[in-house]
């Protein structure tokens, strides 16, 4: 009988593994580049940006030009999330891979922009803006509370995949889930498409 | 049937059907949450008009602090609600003070010209006071206690105008607390 329920014990376990790593309940690129994602914990939405429309923003915020060029020499993907659970989840960058056949993608984090805008002298009030639109780096996200906000990867022409891995729990001891996007592309000017 | 059994009879549905005390946790409006009671950082800006503010003036009133930016699209939407809120609350306890985060005075003007007319702000314009107060993003509203503590904050934009969060916000003036569950 033990043996009987460690087994059964044991399938739980794995089924409740690859529920939660790899649910996807409703999985929709609604266009090109930008895509859609529900499971039982979050609604998660990304889009990607192009450089025009990344400097038409910054440009309509007052950026200064040089913050406007160091900004569109990256690439920009616009990141939604909502927990739709009845606990708290844990949005933490550093845990994300987002990777092509080449290997990792960087990301520039926000330490990384502060530094960078303090050497090219942008105003202050440039920089919180930028900062505020960025995803946060790490962040709880009690039941119900939406985030959203820019990651900023170095530009690649390879599609690639972003694993979004979030932690559960008050503690973040819960089961782990992640949401996977594959076939992202950098955008270039031009290519949206309506 | 005993007296005492009859009596049973009739009292139990009785109680039942009376309505009982408030219950801990069913005041609070979806997205709102309590926070820990610290004490409010410093709040010190001028408005539009050059008028300066201090937060520590308000001290014996609550006071909905709301953070913003004409850029931030859940904010453009929340904005009349709060317009709406502030509208219902004419004469009551609370103030409301909006801040903007790190926005000049042209798009500030523009911008609340036409989404809410009513509603004055006050300008962070360096983005410094919205680092101070840490909110989890923007739209952030806090609400700030008459003694000068961080005691809720909500979630996201919310549709103040909805008749829970006005009636949680009457009862935060009235009790001076909201009943929550832990």
């Amino acid at each position: 009988m033990n043996k009987i329920l460690s087994w059964q014990n044991a399938v739980k376990a794995l089924l409740g593994f690859v529920i939660s790593v790899y649910s996807c309940n409703v999985c929709s690129a609604e266009q090109e580049n930008r895509y859609k994602i529900e499971n039982q914990f979050v609604k998660f939405g990304l889009s990607a940006r192009t450089p025009e429309q990344m400097a038409a923003f910054y440009e309509a915020r007052g950026f200064p030009k040089q913050a406007i060029e160091a900004a569109t020499q990256h690439c920009f993907i616009t990141v939604g999330i909502r927990n739709i659970s009845k606990h708290k989840i844990w949005l933490d960058l550093n845990r994300w891979r987002i990777f092509n056949e080449q290997g990792a993608v960087a990301r520039t984090n926000r330490e990384q922009w502060k530094q960078k805008w303090q050497q090219l002298n942008v105003p202050l009030a440039s920089q919180a803006t930028f900062n505020w639109t960025l995803l946060p780096e790490s962040r709880d996200l009690h039941p119900d509370e939406p985030v959203g906000g820019n990651i900023t990867l170095t530009p690649t022409d390879m599609p690639f995949t972003v694993e979004a891995v979030f932690a559960t729990g008050d503690d973040q001891q819960g089961q782990p889930f992640v949401v996977k996007i594959e076939n992202v592309r950098c955008l270039k000017d031009g290519e949206i498409k309506s | 049937m005993t007296i005492k059994q009859l009596l049973s009879c009739v009292m139990i549905p009785v109680l039942f059907a009376i309505p009982g005390p408030i219950i801990a946790g069913t005041n609070m409006p979806e997205g709102i949450i309590k926070l820990d009671g610290r004490k409010a950082p410093e709040l010190k800006l001028d408005d539009l008009d050059g008028n300066s503010y201090d937060l520590a003036q308000s001290r014996g009133k609550w006071v909905f602090v709301h953070f913003w930016a004409a850029w931030c699209g859940p904010c453009r939407r929340e904005m009349p609600t709060v317009q709406t809120l502030a509208e219902q609350l004419t004469g009551s306890p609370i103030e409301i003070r909006l801040v903007n985060t790190a926005e000049n005075d042209d798009v500030v003007f523009s911008f609340l010209g036409v989404v809410a007319p009513e509603m004055p702000t006050l300008m962070d314009r360096d983005g410094l006071v919205t680092e101070r107060w840490q909110p989890r993003g923007l739209p952030a509203s806090f609400f700030v206690s008459p003694a000068g503590t961080l005691e809720y904050i909500a979630l996201g934009g919310r549709q103040w105008d909805k008749p829970e969060f006005l009636n949680f916000v009457k009862q935060l003036i009235k009790n001076k607390t909201v009943r929550h569950s832990n």
